[in-house]
């Protein structure tokens, strides 16, 4: 076999094997979303939507504590963390720019977007839920606000920076104040990466389980009260996944659709639409 | 309606009826051009930007093949086959034809390594035939004086000239029939183009080679025979000096005038 | 005057990071002094945690974290990478764009999912194969490479996107096939920004809980074999936490947690700043 021979038969095997581990991956990962699909429709009914969680056994049990708790959850998360991370962002992109202590906080922010999210469990525990002596839908929004900040902040800073600096300048030259230049001005240029930024953080948050688990923790009721523990669908499905009981494993595969196909949609409506503010 | 010189020298390459369509584009980008290449001369192709000087010289190696969808119709000739055959060996086809690209592409390895990647590729291992080559190359490419004593650095440590010198060392390095080049100093200094146009010059009695360059006084430099496209026909082909003396065409008239362009 | 607010509020907000950051450290490390007083540096290096004798060593958590991290990053490294290669390099337009966006939403779903997908479904068959329980650092391993081989591959492969396209031409204008390109002039060209991302990855799996919380077993021992039930550092957290009654228990979790986030810091500030800063340079 000459060199070049050898070449292109080490080329096929090679890329034979690229293929393959992308079958591989591919299969493994369809195969997941075909039982989240098969095991989540199979257990999704009307009763999910209408009633709250009930004892092993019961006809009418749902989600609906967990659905609302959920929203709450994430709801009051990004209440607290999209202005500030948004803010943050602000300061970086308009007034730090490249200074050190810009670059510093960029950095840390960066540490903390993939710091362990049950961390920010367990602090958050000492800092609320050990002061304050309970579980509480604030704790629980609090961590959940921690690891979106970082997410906002960073994409914030990316979409401002990428409003071309003469359109800052003419603004100035009307005599605008730097803020109502930023409000006016570089908001609206960047609008649709903000938007995306924040769709995506709030994606991220709301599948997160692990730092809510000793935060908000858990209840098997309906509740509204901030100052409670709260139900989320995430902490629902871990506890219902892990019990014996099979209409409980059933409910926990229905969360487990119903949350996915949530965080499915904001990602596609972020990707969307930072591809609608490409194209103009 | 085109004129073209006839070469009676010994050609390297043939072009006859050429038409080249870009995948999903609705017309072709090349039209029926036909073009002898004179074998160990250089030949310029100029004409304004987008006429397709680039889309020809990729189809001499066969470089649109990476891209799937892209069509070719007509023929190129080179060895006495016609290199557009579907069955034409690319590996084989793009050693005898090497290519030197807009800006300088030095792999991301040392001097040596890049100018003796072609002949690894072709299985070469000696040790001493490679260091031989590998200095025959730089020498050609006059580039050895400058790098001699820094062989194993990365080659990216180099300046834009030389860079685009070692291109052109790892391109005659595994001794190719032609070398295309595609406007290979636009983004170069004019002491580095200099150095580079001066090369094209010495290499012509080795190889072939094909020129695309925006600069017509580039290609009176160093050409001895320029053709000028435009919008997809080769409308000229000529003697440089004649060429852009006494053009035959209006359109290459008006062209090197500059009353367009 | 609005101007200074304006300026006060978003540079609060952003200082507001760093001091959130430095108070974890502190709150950390405040909870854990007991346990650290308690048991020194036994406290990483024995594996005996018995709540009911108030003896907590957290060797067998911490043992756990990174075999089941290492096994992860063994298994799905080569897999991402070629399912980078695919994406970038071989698949056609379509497909590349297909695949590309399944990839990407997968790695947006709920870790929790792939724990249950891996404790119904996968631990079942790991368990006809290998008998015993299913349960352990193997399934562990492999539910945790499953998991982070999305974000893995979609990273790696915009980092082999970078290389730009007249530097591939240029080996395929040498005569190079596609593997030549590829590992000649691509591998080299991103390398340091693949072994960023693949070390990001390896950071998201240390800290990873929910995926793994199923399948581990969370047994304090050290595993004989890749089969044995175990435990780490996220896995304890997550079962023990709301469990604890004694304050040097409390105090042993937040030990946990601060050496979780200390090892996941670590390895997260070497892919930035060594790895990932070279590529930005470039
Ligand atoms: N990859 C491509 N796909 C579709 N059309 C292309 C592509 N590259 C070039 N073209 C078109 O082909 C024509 C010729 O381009 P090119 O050969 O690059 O011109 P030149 O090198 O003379 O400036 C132009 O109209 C250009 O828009
Ligand atoms: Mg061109």
């Amino acid at each position: 076999m000459t060199a070049v021979q050898k070449r292109i038969l080490i080329n096929k095997l090679a890329l034979g094997f690229s293929t393959f581990s992308a079958v591989i991956a591919l299969g493994f990962l369809f195969w997941i979303l075909g039982v989240l699909m098969m095991k989540g429709i199979d257990a999704l009914n009307w009763n999910i939507f209408i009633y709250e969680g009930s004892p092993p056994g019961y006809e009418d049990s749902g989600l609906k504590h967990a659905l609302i708790g959920q929203l709450i959850l994430v709801g009051l998360a990004t209440l607290i963390g999209v202005p500030l991370g948004i803010m943050a962002g602000t300061y970086l992109s308009e007034y730090g720019k490249n200074s050190k202590l810009a670059h510093t906080i960029r950095d840390i922010s960066d540490i903390m977007m993939s710091a362990p999210s049950i961390v920010i469990g367990a602090f958050v525990y000492a800092i609320i839920v050990m002061p304050m002596g309970h579980f509480s839908a604030w704790a629980g929004a609090i961590a959940l606000a921690i690891i979106m900040i970082p997410i906002i902040l960073r994409t914030t800073d990316d979409m401002l920076q990428l409003v071309p600096g003469t359109l800052r300048e003419a603004a100035f030259a009307l005599g605008a104040p730097k803020y109502k230049v930023i409000i006016d001005v570089v908001y609206r240029g960047a609008k649709a990466g903000i938007l995306t930024g924040v769709l995506l953080g709030v994606a991220r948050v709301a599948g997160e389980t692990a730092p809510l688990l000793f935060t908000s923790f858990n209840d098997n009721f309906f509740t509204t009260d901030l100052n409670a523990a709260m139900p989320s669908l995430t902490v629902t499905m871990f506890n219902y996944a892990i019990s014996p009981y099979d209409d409980w494993q059933q409910l926990g595969w229905a969360a487990a659709f119903i949350l996915s196909m949530f965080i499915l949609g904001l990602n596609i409506v972020g990707r969307l639409i930072l591809l609608a503010g490409k194209r103009k | 309606m085109a004129s073209i010189i006839d070469i009676k020298e010994e050609c390297a390459l043939q072009v006859r009826n050429f038409d080249f369509t870009y995948k999903g584009a609705p017309a072709p980008s090349l039209k029926k051009v036909t073009m002898p290449i004179a074998k160990h001369a250089v030949t310029a192709l100029i004409g304004p930007s987008g006429c397709g000087k680039t889309t020809l010289l990729r189809a001499f190696n066969r470089m649109h093949d990476l891209y799937p969808g892209n069509k070719y119709e007509g023929e190129i000739e080179f060895e006495g086959r016609n290199i557009l055959d579907p069955k034409e060996d690319l590996i084989h086809l793009r050693t005898k034809i090497g290519m030197i690209f807009q800006k300088p592409t030095a792999f991301p390895m040392s001097i040596f390594d890049n100018v003796a990647y072609g002949m690894r590729l072709q299985g070469i291992k000696n040790k001493t035939e490679l260091n031989d080559r590998v200095e025959k190359a730089l020498q050609d490419a006059a580039l050895w004086k400058e790098v001699s004593d820094r062989l194993k650095n990365d080659a990216n440590g180099l300046s834009g000239g030389q860079q685009q010198r070692l291109c052109i060392a790892r391109a005659i390095a595994v001794e190719p029939e032609v070398l295309l080049f595609d406007e290979p100093t636009s983004a170069l200094d004019p002491i580095s183009t200099q150095g580079i146009e001066k090369l094209v010059i010495e290499l012509k009695e080795r190889v072939s080679i094909i020129i695309v360059t925006h600069n017509m006084q580039q290609a009176a430099r160093v050409s001895d025979y320029t053709g000028f496209m435009y919008l997809g026909d080769l409308i000229e082909l000529g003697h440089t000096e004649e060429l852009f003396v006494t053009p035959k065409e209006k359109l290459t008239q008006e062209y090197i005038t500059g009353k367009f362009g | 005057m609005i101007d200074k607010i304006f300026l006060n509020m978003t540079r609060t907000s952003a200082l507001l990071i760093l001091f959130i950051v430095a108070w974890i450290f502190v709150v950390l490390f405040n909870e854990s002094t007991e346990a650290m007083q308690a048991f020194g540096l036994d406290f990483i290096t024995k594996d005996e945690w018995a709540p009911n004798l108030d003896k907590f060593g957290a060797y067998a958590a911490i043992f756990g974290s990174v075999a089941s991290t290492f096994l992860a990053m063994l298994l799905a490294i080569p897999i991402a990478i070629g399912v980078a290669i695919f994406l970038s390099e071989i698949a056609h337009d379509k497909i590349k764009g297909f695949f590309g966006v399944s990839v990407e939403l997968l790695a947006a779903i709920p870790s929790v999912i792939y724990g249950m997908w891996g404790l119904f479904f996968f631990v079942p068959i790991l368990r006809d194969i290998f008998g015993g329980m299913g349960i352990g650092l193997l399934a562990a391993g492999i539910v945790l490479a499953i998991m982070i081989l999305p974000f893995m591959a979609a990273v790696t492969r915009d980092a082999m996107n970078t290389t730009p396209d007249i530097l591939k031409e240029s080996a395929y204008a040498l005569g190079g096939t596609q593997w030549d390109v590829i590992k000649d002039v691509i591998i080299p060209y991103a390398k340091a920004g693949i072994i960023g991302s693949l070390i990001l990855a390896l950071g998201r799996a240390i800290g990873e809980t929910m995926a793994v919380t199923f399948v581990m077993g969370n047994v304090h021992h050290t595993p004989n074999s890749i089969m044995d039930p175990t435990t780490s550092i996220p896995v304890t957290l997550a079962n023990e936490f709301t469990e604890a009654d004694s304050s040097l228990y409390f105090s042993s979790l937040f030990g946990l947690a601060l050496t979780l986030l200390i090892m996941s810091f670590v390895v997260i500030a070497i892919a930035k700043f060594y790895f990932l800063r070279k590529v930005r340079k470039a």
